[in-house]
Order: C-alpha cells, then sequence, then structure tokens
C-alpha cells in the first residue's frame, strides 16, 4: 500500500468518526459533561433523578435529546413542540389504523399525564391508578363517588377496558369491541346470565345501550331511564320470540314498530303539515331515541344540543361563532323554538308567528320603536312583513344583538336607503 | 395523412372539451324577474316546488296557501293564468311536468305524488309497491325526458324508477354512509343525482349501476344543509340549493366545483331558504321559500 493511498485512508475514516461523534454530540460538549453539565444549574432535575422511575434520556444525562441548550422558538428550550418531542421517540404510540384516540395524545399534550423527567409512578405518570384519569374526567369522578351500583373493574382501574393512547379497536378508547370485552368477565351462556336477559342471546351487543359501564344507582347498572317494556322485561314487544333464529329481529320496521304502543305521538305527529324528516327514513325513532335505556329524558341517545348538532352543525356552529349568544341554543333548549316530531310551520316552529316565538322569553314591544307586526310591509320585500327575524338571526351572526347586517349603518340602510349618505 | 388527420381531431376533441369544462367555470346566474302574486294580487306564501316545461309555462307550489299556480311566460314576464287548489293534495311541495304535459306533484303532508292535468283535474296518485319494506314515504322525485318516474323513497332507503305503464323497473339502493338524502334530479344520459343533506355531498348512480355512489370529495366547505339538486338540461351543470346558507352551489357532473352564486338576503335576487329549483331552456327559477316568492334567473356563460 503506498503512503499516498494509506494517509487517504486515514483521513476518510478520521472525517466518518468526526460526523459520527458531531451526529452524537451535536453540542460537542466537554469530556463528561453530558447531563451533569446541566445538572450544575438546574438542581430540581438533580432531585427529581433520586425518583423511582426516571425518563430513559434523563438517566443516561442526554438532556439534549430534547432540550436545545442554546436557544429554541419552544417552551422550556424543547427541541421541537412539546407533543412532537416525544413522538420522535415513541412514534408507534397510537396505530395509523386507530378508531379511537385520546383527546391528550391526539393534541401532543403528553405531559398532562406523563411527567417528562422522573416520577414516582411506573410510566412516569404524574399520578397513580384512576385518580390520573379523574383529574380530567370530573363528571366522571362525581358520579363514581355518587353511584349505589359500582362496576368493580372501574374501581381497579380505568385501563381494565380503556387503552390510555388509542384504541384500533373499538371507540372510547375500549380495548376490544365491547361486547367482546364485557364477554371476557360477563359468561353470555351462564344459565343466570341467559335468564336475567329473558332468554335472548345478547352476547356481542353493544352492553351500553342499558347498563353503564362505570356504574349507576339502579341495580345491574342500568342507565337512568329504562325504556317500558325493558322495564317490565318484555323484551318481545319489539323483538321476536326468544326462541326464534333470529330472535333479536324486530317486529316491525321503522317508524310501525313504535307505533304499536305510541300511536297517539305518533298520529299527532303524522297529522301536521310538517314532520321532521329522521322520523320517516329507516331507523326512524331511532335517530333520537334509544330502544332501551338512556341517562336523558325521553330516553333521548344524547343531550339535546350534541344531538341536534349531529345533523345541524352549521346551526350549532353558527351559535359558537356569533358575537351575542341565543340562550336556548346555548343552554341546548331547542324545544323553546321548534317542535321536534312534527309542527304546521316552517322550522318545526312551535308557533306560527315569529313575533310570538320571540316575544314568549323577550319583550319585543318595550326594546323598541320600530313598527312591528303584520301590518307594517318589509321595504325590500312585497310579500313580507317586518317580524322580528327581519333584523336578527335568531342562531347568530356576526354582529352585536344577532343582527342581520351591521347595526351601524347596514343594518338600518337595508331598508332606509334614502337616509344614506 | 391518417396521422395528421388523427392528431388534428383529437386537438380539437381538446379544445371543445377544455372551452365547456371554462363556460361551466364561467357560469353565473342574473336576476331577471321576481314573482310574488297570482292574478288575483294574493301574495305566495311559502312557496316549496316550482317547475318550468323549458317553453312557457311555469307552475309554483304555492304550499302555505294549499294551491299550484300556473303562469305563462313570454320574454319579459310571468303571467299567472290559473289557480288549482286539490282535495287530493293538501299540502304540494315538490312539482314537475311530464313529456305528456300532465303534472305530477307531491303532497309533504301524505307523501304521495298526484297527477294532475293543466286543467287541474285530479288523474289518480303514483302507486308505488313497498317490496316488503314500511309503507314508502316520498320525500322527492324527478321525471326523465322518456317519462319515467325516479322516486326518493327515505322510509326505504331506496329509489324507485316508474315506468310511463307505471310499473317499476328498477331499484337503486341509496349508499349506507348518507346521512339524510333530500332529493335527486336525473340527467339526459340516465344518471340519477342524489344530494344529502346532513352528509353535505352527492352521491351519484350512472346508467346501469346497482347503487349510488360519492360523487367528489364532498361540499363541507362549500354548503350548510343542501336540499334541492336539479341538472340544467341546457348547460349540463348540476345547481345545488343551500337552503340554511341561502345560496346556489354550481357544480359539474363529474363533481368539480363551479363556484356558488346569489346569498343570504330579502332583495331581489337573494335568497332565504331556497326550498326546489327548475333548470331548463337557459333559465333558473328558484322557489325562495322564506321570501314568499320565485326568482327567475338567467343562467349566463
Amino acid at each position: 500500500m503506498s503512503t499516498r493511498l494509506q494517509v487517504a485512508l486515514l483521513i476518510v475514516i478520521a472525517a466518518a468518526f468526526a460526523t459520527a461523534a458531531a451526529a452524537e454530540d451535536p453540542f460537542r460538549l466537554k469530556p463528561g459533561a453530558k447531563g451533569k453539565l446541566c445538572l450544575e444549574c438546574h438542581l430540581t432535575v438533580q432531585e427529581e433523578m433520586e425518583m423511582p422511575f426516571v425518563h430513559t434520556p434523563v438517566a443516561a444525562g442526554e438532556c439534549s435529546d430534547c432540550h436545545n441548550p442554546h436557544a429554541s422558538s419552544h417552551g422550556q428550550l424543547l427541541a421541537t413542540d412539546i407533543g412532537g418531542i416525544c413522538m420522535t421517540c415513541h412514534e408507534d404510540l397510537v396505530a395509523e389504523d386507530t378508531v379511537s384516540a385520546h383527546q391528550a395524545v391526539v393534541e401532543g399534550n403528553c405531559v398532562t399525564c406523563h411527567s417528562p423527567h422522573a416520577s414516582a409512578n411506573e410510566n412516569g405518570l404524574a399520578e397513580a391508578g384512576n385518580a390520573l384519569c379523574l383529574s380530567c374526567h370530573e363528571d366522571l369522578a362525581a358520579k363514581l363517588a355518587s353511584n349505589r351500583f359500582d362496576h368493580s373493574p372501574v374501581e381497579d382501574s380505568c385501563l381494565s377496558c380503556h387503552d390510555p393512547h388509542g384504541s384500533s379497536k373499538a371507540e372510547f378508547l375500549l380495548t376490544k369491541e365491547m361486547g367482546e370485552l364485557c364477554g371476557d368477565c360477563h359468561d353470555t351462556g351462564q344459565a343466570s346470565f341467559v335468564d336475567r336477559h329473558m332468554g335472548y342471546s345478547v352476547a356481542g351487543s353493544r352492553c351500553s345501550s342499558c347498563h353503564d359501564p362505570h356504574g349507576s344507582d339502579t341495580s345491574g347498572i342500568m342507565l337512568a331511564q329504562v325504556h317500558k317494556p325493558l322495564t317490565n322485561k318484555m323484551c318481545n314487544q319489539c323483538h321476536l320470540d326468544p326462541t326464534a333464529p333470529n330472535a333479536l329481529e324486530l317486529k316491525a320496521k321503522g317508524m310501525d314498530l313504535c307505533r304499536t304502543c305510541h300511536m297517539e305521538v305518533i298520529n299527532e305527529t303524522m297529522s301536521r303539515d310538517r314532520i321532521h324528516w329522521p322520523l320517516a327514513d329507516e331507523a326512524a325513532c331511532l335517530n333520537c331515541h334509544s330502544p332501551h335505556a338512556s341517562d336523558e329524558g325521553a330516553l333521548l341517545l344524547a343531550s339535546t344540543k350534541p344531538l341536534c348538532g349531529s345533523c345541524h352543525p352549521d346551526t350549532i356552529a353558527r351559535q359558537e361563532a356569533s358575537l351575542s349568544k341565543h340562550a336556548p341554543i346555548d343552554e341546548g333548549n331547542c324545544s323553546a323554538c321548534h317542535a321536534p316530531h312534527a309542527s304546521d310551520n316552517t322550522f318545526l316552529m312551535q308557533t306560527a308567528d315569529v313575533n310570538d316565538a320571540c316575544g314568549s322569553c323577550h319583550d319585543w314591544e318595550g326594546h323598541s320603536t320600530h313598527p312591528i307586526g303584520t301590518e307594517v310591509v318589509d321595504q325590500r320585500n312585497m310579500n313580507l312583513s317586518v317580524d322580528c327575524l327581519s333584523c336578527h338571526r335568531s342562531h347568530g351572526s356576526p354582529y352585536k344583538a344577532f343582527s342581520n347586517y351591521d347595526p351601524s349603518g347596514d343594518l338600518c340602510v337595508e331598508c332606509h336607503q334614502q337616509i344614506y349618505r | 395523412m391518417s396521422k395528421t388527420l388523427s392528431l388534428l381531431t383529437a386537438s380539437v376533441l381538446l379544445f371543445v372539451g377544455a372551452s365547456g369544462i371554462a363556460q361551466a367555470q364561467n357560469l353565473r346566474i342574473r336576476p331577471l324577474k321576481t314573482i310574488y302574486v297570482d292574478a288575483k294580487g294574493s301574495a305566495m306564501r311559502i312557496p316549496q316546488g316550482v317547475t318550468y316545461d323549458g317553453v312557457s309555462q311555469l307552475v309554483v307550489s304555492d304550499t302555505g296557501n294549499r294551491r299550484l299556480l300556473v303562469f305563462s311566460l313570454t320574454d319579459d314576464a310571468a303571467v299567472p293564468t290559473f289557480e288549482m287548489r286539490l282535495r287530493e293534495v293538501t299540502y304540494p311541495t315538490r312539482v314537475k311536468f311530464e313529456p305528456s304535459g300532465t303534472i305530477l306533484v307531491l303532497d309533504g303532508k301524505s307523501h304521495r305524488i298526484a297527477r294532475v292535468t293543466t286543467g287541474g283535474e285530479f288523474q289518480g296518485y303514483v302507486e308505488l309497491a313497498s317490496d316488503g319494506g314500511q309503507d314508502p314515504v316520498i320525500k322527492s322525485f324527478d321525471v326523465d325526458s322518456e317519462g319515467n318516474l325516479w322516486v326518493l323513497d327515505v322510509a326505504n332507503g331506496r329509489i324507485v324508477v316508474v315506468g310511463p305503464d307505471g310499473d317499476s323497473s328498477r331499484t337503486i339502493a341509496t349508499p349506507a354512509e348518507a346521512r339524510f338524502l333530500s332529493d335527486l334530479t336525473v340527467s339526459s344520459s340516465g344518471a340519477v343525482f342524489v344530494v344529502d343533506s346532513v352528509g353535505r355531498r352527492v352521491f351519484v348512480a350512472r346508467k346501469g349501476d346497482p347503487a349510488a355512489s360519492a360523487l367528489g370529495d364532498g361540499l363541507e366547505e362549500d354548503v350548510e344543509f343542501p336540499t334541492c339538486i336539479v341538472v340544467d338540461s341546457a348547460s349540463g351543470v348540476l345547481f345545488i340549493a343551500d337552503q340554511y346558507g341561502g345560496g346556489i352551489v354550481v357544480l359539474g357532473q363529474d363533481g368539480s366545483f363551479h363556484g356558488r352564486q346569489s346569498s343570504m338576503g330579502w332583495k331581489k335576487g337573494y335568497l332565504r331558504y331556497p326550498s326546489d329549483l327548475s333548470a331548463a331552456g337557459g333559465y333558473l327559477f328558484v322557489a325562495d321559500r322564506e321570501n314568499n316568492r320565485v326568482q327567475w334567473f338567467e343562467v349566463v356563460q
């Protein structure tokens, strides 16, 4: 080997080592200074390192894995945003085919649950056991504290049923599809189980349509409101006989099934000029009501605002974006103005006259001296009279008092063009 | 020589196609007239249906007054000629002409389609078999150029095609992913387009398709609550009424977005909760429901 060749080889090897060293220590710290150097100032971290569970990079003194020692655009001198920094190592935390993911994970708020340096709890959790989950899920905490009947797995751990990061199997971070998950503890073939379900095979069903998995005040941890046939153990009022091959099949379809008991409501509904259209489709009443049980009044599938908003998100979004808020919408009291089943009026309004509807809450005769009523023709449209909606949009607008136009000018000029200068 | 000719033909076709797209993208609607009253000067009330025969006749479902109004169209006016009050149709909504000139009208209360002559004579209801499902609930319908009736039956999640002889010739399943289908329209090529109000998208079943599938990427960014769709026989585009958003969206039959026309308002040219559309002969008519009127637009390329 010639001298030239040997020198060249040495240079290449040295360069390769230098590159590797730079990649390993981009900040070229003094020998032995890794981590130790930081701890000379950051004494609290030194104390944290005495805790039983220390984050691997912290224990290895690799502070610069997460922090930039010089400058950063992110708080705590983090190398990237707080969610992104965790994902550089924990990139497989949420599967690509996830069905449901924890909001904290989606938003990159890992430190909501985990201490980034060290913790007294396994996995660096900020708190041990259910206390951590319940620190955010306060409504659930209150419910668990007041339940008369508990579901024992909840007492054991939220992780009995939920994956804290995300699930590729089921909604609500459940580790498995609900029927399968419940079946892990409850033997659906056991005689007593079958007997309690009136002889019907409910394996694989959505158990939470009747039971509250977090416990309830009712025996059998049933939801607060139960459909009368279920209370009376008369499942075969709606379903085929339990001995039938397709026992859970319904005896009739759509509204026809509900009509057998709720004839008065349905006849009243169908006698109106306008129905709420979901009532007429294949799911009919079940678009809004649970056939078994619910925590909401009238066996609604959810409280009114999210329920109505599931089909009318534009209406809810308009209110959210509105400068002024309309109390009934904010409170989810849609039925203050609208009939949920049917009406003779457009928008399924409870009353035919808009002014009457608004007047049931607002003393409009006192709020303005502007002429209003059926005798006052709208200047913009000869077929309309002036009513509350001539100036206001009840679900919200970008202007004060949900005005249709800017009240400092355009609103009045819409009709009174002669005063425009 | 033949190669040169082929190239020339291809270039011409490409140019024509591109021009067509450009025209559709430049399409506008221009307000012409506003129709407010009947022959006696009585105001319309919440009109929910409108249909134009493409020549001279316009029929309006004056729903709030529980009647049909027939207008004769001249170059610059819609002259009210006839009023129909039908015992058999107490709440007229959608209305369409058949090729024979008779009128089909949907009763929004009984959810049945009635056939009437332009002279106001009731000729019976269109019968639709339940096929083992629930009693049909008709949300909307359209009539194609051969007189086939395309019926949207929401109770049974299907579109039924009824021939001029009254027999059902075809059933198209509505897509499982649809949230709530409100209206349909049939193109001259036999494609049926259906609008999903809640899902804010359009589905299509082309000729021979057993089921409808999604057209394009959805309209979440462009509409609030679309309730009516019509294919314009002249330009070939689809007009979609955004009822809650107060506007008209224009789509190509391939789902391409060609713009949004008009907006919420009371004055001429503006819309409040448009309820039905009819497009033919270079015109677009809009049942401007909460403005208690019908608006007559010219479709301008």
